[in-house]
């Protein structure tokens, strides 16, 4: 059994309607995009350079004012990508399938703008605990994933991969296991990050001097067991401690071939997520390979 | 083919003691954890006590791991790993480290990092921040940090699902061993005390002052607390192959969403998850012995979980203790707590208490909580309850070896 990508949704600085993405791709050949004044995303100074923000993102626009307001740009960008998920799906939710319908998300660390925020107004508020309570929900990682869940009305499996650039390969996993398991009969799973300056800096200090701007976006896929049709057909991750992340990518690279059943000659295209930045070994960050392979349908 | 999985150690890093035997031993004197907070400075908060590590000390427990490039949560998961593999007497030199995993969950992943990080960006800005500190923010290095400290090459991967995420680690844990795709998983939950969820608690009415009493009647809320709590998950077969002892059998379990409210429990989902935990691993209600409770001690979780329990199990339900009366409201670490506390109580054959109890709550007679005293008990099934913000529902079934 494959799983079968029946939806997906994607939303990022190219754009949100269903083409965006490949029209960007196809329009900037193999140029690196120089990214767009980030300005209106963020209140707070950033720094310098185009960042890769979207910066149509009107959540009362797409989603009304209803449980709305509070989102955090995170959780906006996830909620949003869902729905369009679902109708690129053509999937109804209703009494008979919302409980066997989940939402696996990926992130990093949820919203760091978030937190940062919440832990500011205690350090510099009159009064220490004069947070806003209302708040505290997108403090907490699974916050995205969860009010997709309740705008959505989807009870089945939820849940959160913490884990950066690997993180949505992760929650593909996770959301195979479920399906394999029969904990769940269809899985949206997605990657969501917020553009903020929380990010842009942090992108900014680490990176040091690679010249990629935080973006951000969401995609978000629509799974379901079979075959047929477009799918992912395996997915390896695996970890490389002190050092050894060559010799663990090249692991995950036979299991999933293994998996997928499929020689290497018969791949066509191998996209990697190298930013062409240095690898730590426990430093920084240690290497955590992963590979996506794509193959022609038989 | 579904292999059989059982816990064959456990690394408990808790206000209570740190390793099996002492936090044992803690859970069934009913020793209390809490303590003034010294994580961050109380001053100016109403209340000031929480569930610390005191004198936490990872460098005496870890031998890969520089405590100086990991944040405080990411060392609570790598010493509990340690103190697992340990326990279970499990020599890394022999086991396929392919085929070892980590899967550690967590409700705020490195907190203490994003607070030391927002102080920098309070005194100097944006571009005041360490990149050093930076590199140890993603909570994904929770299951890093276990993975590196032990050599693991498997997957690494942590599941931040709030305050129920140690029962989802130990639950993909379980499938992964369960369907052949691991030999071993280290898999529990990490979290440390940090300004923002105590104030966060605070405002929601949530945080009471000094002791946490769940299912009292006049319970006031919660302690933060904080942790590391790490199982040992094996399957069968594999222990059996090394002559390692096993404590208890991971038997199931459920996991489903509220999808109604961002914070408040929802009654008919949680008891609805309760079914499908004991659908998965096989087990009539009647067969549970002990329910390790979330309890978190608020009003409204305590209330909520009892009428689940009573919806599921009848009008004399099984007991229902909460450790959180004794090392506060871990987060991310809590039911990974449970999991270890829930393993003890078959091995050891007693109930954990619920400490500070004093009042019966009216609206839940039926419920008992062990008050107070450790009680002997044959325990073969126990309910491992995980509930928490999101709606994030998990429930780990665990019995006794057979």
């Amino acid at each position: 059994m494959s799983l079968r990508i029946t939806g997906r949704a994607a939303i990022s600085s190219a754009g949100d309607h269903r083409g965006a993405l490949a029209e960007r791709l196809a329009a900037i050949g193999s140029d690196r995009h120089p990214g767009i004044p980030a300005g209106p995303v963020a209140a707070e100074p950033l720094p310098s350079g185009g960042m890769h923000a979207f910066p149509g993102l009107d959540i009362r626009q797409r989603l009304g004012r209803r449980g709305t307001s509070f989102y955090d740009r995170a959780t906006g960008l996830a909620v949003v990508a869902c729905g369009d998920a679902l109708a690129d799906a053509g999937l109804a939710v209703d009494d008979e399938n919302r409980h066997r319908i989940g939402v696996v998300l990926a992130t990093t660390l949820g919203s760091f703008k978030s937190t940062s925020d919440y832990t500011r107004d205690t350090l510099t508020n009159e009064k220490p605990y004069l947070v806003n309570p209302v708040l505290f929900p997108n403090t907490v990682m699974n916050c995205a994933a969860g009010q997709s869940a309740i705008r959505h009305r989807l009870k089945g499996v939820n849940a959160t991969l913490a884990g950066g650039p690997l993180a949505f390969f992760n929650a593909v996993r996770y959301a195979d296991n479920a399906i394999r398991r029969g904990y769940a009969d269809i899985m949206l799973v997605g990657a969501v990050e917020e553009f903020s300056a929380h990010r842009a800096w942090a992108t900014a200090i680490e990176a040091a001097g690679d010249g990629i701007g935080a973006g951000d976006g969401a995609a978000v896929f629509v799974l379901t067991g079979g075959d047929g049709g477009p799918a992912v057909r395996a997915v390896a991750t695996g970890y490389g401690p002190g050092g050894s992340g060559a010799a663990a990518l090249t692991g995950c690279v036979r299991r999933v071939l293994a998996a997928a059943g499929v020689s290497a000659a018969e791949v066509t295209l191998l996209a990697t997520t190298e930013l062409g930045r240095r690898e730590g070994t426990e430093s920084g960050r240690p290497p955590r390979p992963s590979v996506t392979v794509r193959t022609s349908s038989p | 083919m579904t292999q059989r999985v059982v816990v064959t150690g456990l690394g408990p890093v808790s206000s209570i003691g740190t390793g099996a035997a002492d936090f044992a031993a803690a859970l069934r004197a009913g020793r209390s954890g809490i303590s003034r907070i010294t994580g961050f400075d109380p001053t100016g908060f109403p209340h000031q006590h929480g569930g610390e590590v005191c004198g936490f000390d990872p460098a005496a427990w870890l031998q890969r791991i520089s405590t100086a490039k990991w944040g405080r949560s990411s060392q609570f998961a790598a010493t509990a790993g340690r103190l697992a593999a340990e326990d279970a007497k499990l020599d890394l030199e022999r086991i396929d480290r392919s085929r070892a995993h980590a899967v550690i969950g967590t409700t705020s992943g490195e907190s203490v990092v994003v607070e030391a990080l927002t102080a920098q960006i309070v005194a100097d800005g944006f571009g005041a921040m360490s990149p050093d500190l930076l590199a140890q923010l993603p909570a994904g290095r929770l299951a890093h940090a276990v993975s590196e400290e032990l050599g693991l090459h498997g997957e690494s991967v942590t599941l931040a699902t709030a305050c129920s995420a140690s029962n989802y680690a130990i639950g993909y844990a379980y499938d992964l061993l369960a369907t052949g795709e691991a030999d071993v998983v280290l898999a529990g939950g990490a979290d440390s005390v940090c300004r923002w969820a105590h104030a966060g608690f605070y405002r929601l009415g949530a945080l009471t002052a000094t002791a946490c009493s769940p299912f009292d009647r006049d319970r006031s809320g919660i302690l933060t607390g904080e942790g590391g709590a790490v199982l040992v998950l094996e399957t069968l077969e594999h222990a059996t192959s090394r002559g390692a002892y096993a404590y208890a059998e991971m038997l199931g379990y459920g996991v489903n969403c509220d999808a109604t409210h961002p914070v408040a429990p929802d009654r008919a989902t949680i008891a609805e998850c309760m079914r499908i935990a004991h659908r998965n691993a096989g087990v009539d209600p009647s067969e549970v012995d002990y329910i390790c409770a979330h309890g978190t001690g608020t009003p409204a979780n305590d209330l909520v979980e009892a009428q689940a329990v009573i919806e599921v199990f009848g009008e004399r339900p099984p007991p229902v203790s909460s450790i959180k009366s004794m090392i506060g409201h871990t987060m991310g670490a809590a039911s990974g707590f449970g999991a270890i506390a829930s393993v003890i109580a078959i091995e050891q054959g007693f109930l954990p208490p619920t400490v500070n109890w004093v009042h019966p709550d009216p609206q839940i007679p039926q419920i008992d909580p062990v008050p107070n005293q450790a009680r002997p008990a044959t325990v073969r099934v126990v309910q491992n309850n995980g509930f928490a913000f999101g709606g994030n529902n998990a429930i780990v079934m665990l019995g006794s070896p057979r």
